[in-house]
């Protein structure tokens, strides 16, 4: 059916319902990127009441919470870490997304894979069947939501949608400046982002992650790691 | 000195039909708290029967009746809540074509309450002269639990009667499976929903299940029958009243 | 298959499922963790009768402007480079996919859970085009393997023990493997990790399309929703008319009660926006994205009784506190859409005559109402279908007649005083130690599983004189 039909269609209906008064959509902040802005330095207040949260929320869904004191400490941290999982192969976001560069953690054995930006067909192709190898990927946060222990990922230039899906391990990386308490104020991020988008996201998807892939499908019998990671691990850095 | 509460009865059909005896026991505790108890003689059903399966007209017509027959009651004490709620909730949509029959129904469904919210709320009653005793279990009937949003009436009052040992019932809330003529049109679905009902009550070690509502009690006591239980089903009134079926 | 499963009479299906004895034991045990899980979820959450509320009010006033918000959404989609398809009909939106498939060469599409397409039945007329439908929802994929169709709306296989389930992952596997959740979990992602790597094309539904942006949104647990939006080549998401959200204040208002309403999570564990096909630079992600809206007679019921129906979020909370459901699990129900909500919109997509056993398949409890994040009143709908297959007389003669009596007796008093002298009269026989336990005719459904108590000896109304 052509859209003009079917928009006339559902045109003619919606006249003729009845119209239940005194319902209204979400409200909307009326300057969502001004209102952003105060979410942000709300939270520059509050960012250690959202930590304890979102630590609580977090591993309550079985993420396993990390702490360490600046960026120098993050590399140790994840090398600690693949070595508790036995890896060997790691990809990352690009060093601009991440805000460091993980390539040295090749001489202590690990195969580090970094996220290009503008990649071509190959690039593409290969930067898959790496990410598909890897046992741990790494990437930063955008925001990170303490009500629910959600870690939510931008992605984009030099930052890989399979990095936090393909391997069994996924490894975020944040600091203070990524803390959100609510879903609300998410909201008011969100609508802050699409005001113009082409200028704030260079990628077509966002992933609010919760936790381990998992299901119940078989006997309601939870299991985790079923098509995603079947860990999650955050590292805060606590400089500011 | 306080003005007498004048209340009439509406006794429903499953209850004037077959559980006479939840009117005797209503009519019973109502005088001894002082009201003077009247009953609209020619009465017959609320509607609720035939506005379940859809028969919308001949249910305003019914109602329309019981809108005339109860037509100047102070208040109206119905021992089902299924039955308060249709009088409540529906009849004034019901009569919306009829304007003054729709204002008499507006002003029924104000004076109606079921037996424990009257009890509770117009008299501020309790069971404390009631000389029942035993292990008493609770049943939610759907339509005072979710249509009139009660379920603490009926648990005060159980509780009141000093005799009583009141045990919560695992699923209490949850539908005993009658649905009115669903339990004749589905009967399989029907009697494997009562199943779960008994087998909790039994659980409970209560010798009695107490409900709100004849059509509950109708299939409970239907159920716990034919399963030669030893635990019996009674009407709120019928614990209030100290009375027991035979 | 779903048009023949309506076709066998109602109460013939149901008592299938009631001597399905695992089947009653998996129901027991699914649906009574879900109730418990999601009271749980709102018991710590004081704001969520409010956001229900709420959420209610954005689905009313979305439906009230239903043709601008798509309209809007569509503008946005396109404005991104995706493509948008207007389907009238379930048909007209699977030709829609079959001309795509065959235009761009695919061979095997790999899908994330959309009761949408299961509507559609979209999996067989793939099929039948050469089309390799892989389902990866863990529960969709192994009832596609046991050539069945879900029954519950979140946990489709529920009605499968790990026994069975072991069966067709090991014929997949090609060895034998243990009846443990874990194993079959970590089978299946291997079966199914290379399936997304080499799909041609990625079928999604969409729990939620935000007009404002034209951002398409998938609420998952597993990761399929994620792989299959990233790695096939192009991305098709199919989407009843009713799932546009005006913006993104709205959306996390539905987020925040969405998953706790359907497993008591407070949020699954991926909650993905798509907005449209990949950004250039970006290392992943569809060349191409299509947004099917599918109308298949949902626009009917905007000015319809059935338009509260257009509200649901499709969590499954009715059909985990349903008697009905809890008794004969979702495919007794014969469609796509089991359960309370399922009884509605069978009536929405397949017109009236195709529930007029399913109307009834209802105590009225209102334990669904009770539950619904948008607060759909199921039972009054359930009320006026009956009403309407009474009117269009579709309900059998001899309902009417009995009906009919009814209404007689209860609009006269000597009519309804005669019947009770009649009853007492007749149960003579039938009575045995005061009570009734086998009777003939209509009352034999009663007297079978229960006694039913004889007429009194007096009535109310005749000892009333001694009461006076």
């Amino acid at each position: 059916m052509t859209r003009a039909t079917f928009l006339e269609r559902i045109r003619k209906e919606v006249a003729r319902a009845p119209v239940a008064a005194g319902v209204s959509t979400a409200p909307r902040p009326p300057h969502p990127e001004a209102a952003a802005e105060a979410v942000r330095r709300q939270m520059a207040e509050r960012w250690r009441e959202a930590l304890d949260s979102f630590v609580r929320e977090f591993e309550r869904v079985g993420g396993i919470f990390h702490r360490v004191a600046d960026l120098a400490g993050v590399r140790p941290k994840i090398l600690e870490i693949a070595r508790g999982h036995e890896a060997t192969a790691l990809v990352a976001w690009d060093p601009a997304s991440l805000g460091l560069d993980l390539a040295s953690l090749a001489s202590d054995g690990l195969a580090v894979t970094t996220a290009t930006s503008d990649p071509d067909g190959d690039a593409r192709r290969r930067h898959r069947e790496d990410s598909a190898r890897a046992q741990i990927g790494v990437t930063g946060a955008d925001f990170v939501l303490a009500e629910t222990g959600t870690l939510i990922l931008l992605s984009g230039r030099g930052r890989s949608r399979v990095t936090s899906l393909l391997p069994d391990t996924h490894v975020a990386v944040f600091d203070r400046s990524r803390l959100v308490e609510s879903l609300a104020q998410v909201g008011v991020l969100l609508e802050a982002l699409h005001v113009d988008p082409a200028r704030s996201m260079s990628g077509a998807m966002i992933n609010f992650i919760t936790g381990p892939s998992r299901t119940a499908d078989i006997e309601l019998t939870l299991t985790r790691g079923v098509h995603g990671p079947k860990t999650v691990h955050a590292i805060f850095v606590e400089a500011p | 000195m306080a003005a007498r509460v004048e209340a009439s009865l509406m006794i429903t059909c499953l209850a004037d039909t077959f559980f006479p005896e939840v009117g005797v026991a209503t009519v019973r505790i109502l005088r001894r708290l002082g009201v003077s108890v009247r009953f609209p003689e020619g009465q017959t059903c609320c509607g609720m029967p035939l506005f379940n399966s859809g028969y919308h007209d001949d249910a305003a017509a019914v109602a329309a009746r019981t809108v005339d027959l109860f037509a100047g009651a102070e208040h109206v004490v119905v021992p089902s809540g299924s039955c308060a709620w249709m009088v409540k909730a529906e009849y004034p949509a019901l009569l919306a074509r009829d304007p003054r029959r729709h204002a008499a129904a507006v002003d029924l469904a104000a004076r109606t309450r079921e037996l424990s919210q009257f009890l509770r709320e117009v008299l501020g009653a309790d069971g404390a002269s009631s000389p029942f005793a035993g292990k008493v279990t609770y049943h939610d009937s759907c339509h005072l639990l979710r249509g009139l949003g009660e379920r603490s009436a009926p648990r005060a009052l159980l509780q009141s009667v000093p005799g009583v040992d009141l045990v919560e019932l695992p699923g209490a809330d949850e539908c005993c499976g009658f649905g009115g003529s669903f339990s004749v049109r589905l009967p399989e679905i029907s009697a494997a929903i009562l199943a779960k009902k008994l087998d909790n009550v039994e659980r409970t070690g209560a010798r009695c299940v107490v409900a709100c509502d004849a059509g509950c009690l109708m299939q409970i006591n239907g159920g716990l029958l034919r399963r030669r239980s030893a635990v019996k089903a009674l009407h709120l009134a019928q614990v209030l009243a100290g009375e027991e079926k035979a | 298959m779903s048009e023949t499963s309506l076709q066998t009479p109602f109460p013939k299906r149901a008592a299938a499922a009631l001597d399905d004895r695992f089947l009653q034991q998996a129901l027991t045990i699914a649906t009574t963790k879900f109730v418990d899980m999601r009271r749980e979820a709102f018991s710590g959450f004081p704001q969520g009768e409010a956001l229900r509320d709420q959420a209610r009010a954005i689905k009313e006033a979305t439906l009230q402007k239903l043709d601008l918000y798509l309209e809007q959404l569509a503008d946005n989609v396109e404005r991104l480079g995706g493509h948008v398809h207007w389907a009238a009909t379930g048909e007209e939106a699977r030709e829609t996919i079959l001309a795509l498939c065959r235009d761009r060469g695919v061979r095997m599409a790999v899908k994330s859970k959309s009761m949408a397409t299961e509507e559609i039945d979209l999996n067989e007329a793939l099929e039948r085009a050469g089309v390799t439908p892989v389902e990866t929802d863990l529960g969709e994929y192994i009832i596609q393997l046991a050539h069945e169709k879900p029954s519950h709306i979140i946990a489709p296989a529920i009605h499968k023990t790990k026994g069975q389930v072991a069966e067709l992952i090991s014929a997949v596997a090609r060895r034998p493997l243990p009846a443990d959740p874990e194993a079959l979990t970590a089978a299946a992602r291997v079966q199914l990790r290379q399936k997304f790597l080499e799909a041609d094309m990625g079928i999604t539904g969409a729990n939620f399309a935000v007009a404002d942006t034209g951002t398409v949104v998938l609420v998952t647990n597993e990761g399929n929703g994620r792989m299959v939006t990233s790695l096939p080549r192009i991305h098709v998401a199919v989407m009843g008319i009713e799932k546009v959200i005006p913006s993104m204040s709205d959306l996390v208002v539905f987020l925040a009660i969405l998953a706790r309403s359907a497993t008591g999570q407070k949020l699954s564990s991926y909650t993905t926006l798509v907005r449209g096909p990949r950004q250039p630079g970006e290392l992943e992600g569809p060349e191409e994205f299509h947004l099917i809206l599918l109308d298949g007679g949902r626009s009917r019921q905007i000015a319809g009784a059935l338009r509260e129906a257009l509200y649901c979020l499709r969590c499954g909370a009715c059909l985990n506190v349903c008697p009905v459901y809890r008794q004969i699990g979702g495919h007794a129900y014969g469609y796509t859409y089991p359960g309370p909500i399922g009884i509605l919109l069978t009536a929405m997509l397949k017109g009236d005559a195709s529930v007029k056993d399913l109307a009834h398949a209802s105590s009225l409890c209102g334990a669904c109402k009770d539950v619904c994040p948008v607060r759909i009143d199921i039972p009054r709908m359930l009320i006026e279908l009956r009403e309407h297959v009474g009117r269009e007389g579709i309900a059998p003669r001899s309902e009417r007649a009995v009906f009919g009596t009814l209404r007689r007796l209860l609009l006269s008093s000597p009519a309804f005083r005669f019947a009770t002298v009649a009853g007492r009269a007749l149960q003579g026989p039938f009575a045995r130690q005061g009570r009734l336990q086998k009777l003939p005719f209509l009352l034999s459904r009663w007297t079978r599983f229960r006694d039913l108590p004889p007429v009194a000896a007096r009535t109310f109304h005749e000892r009333w004189k001694d009461l006076k």
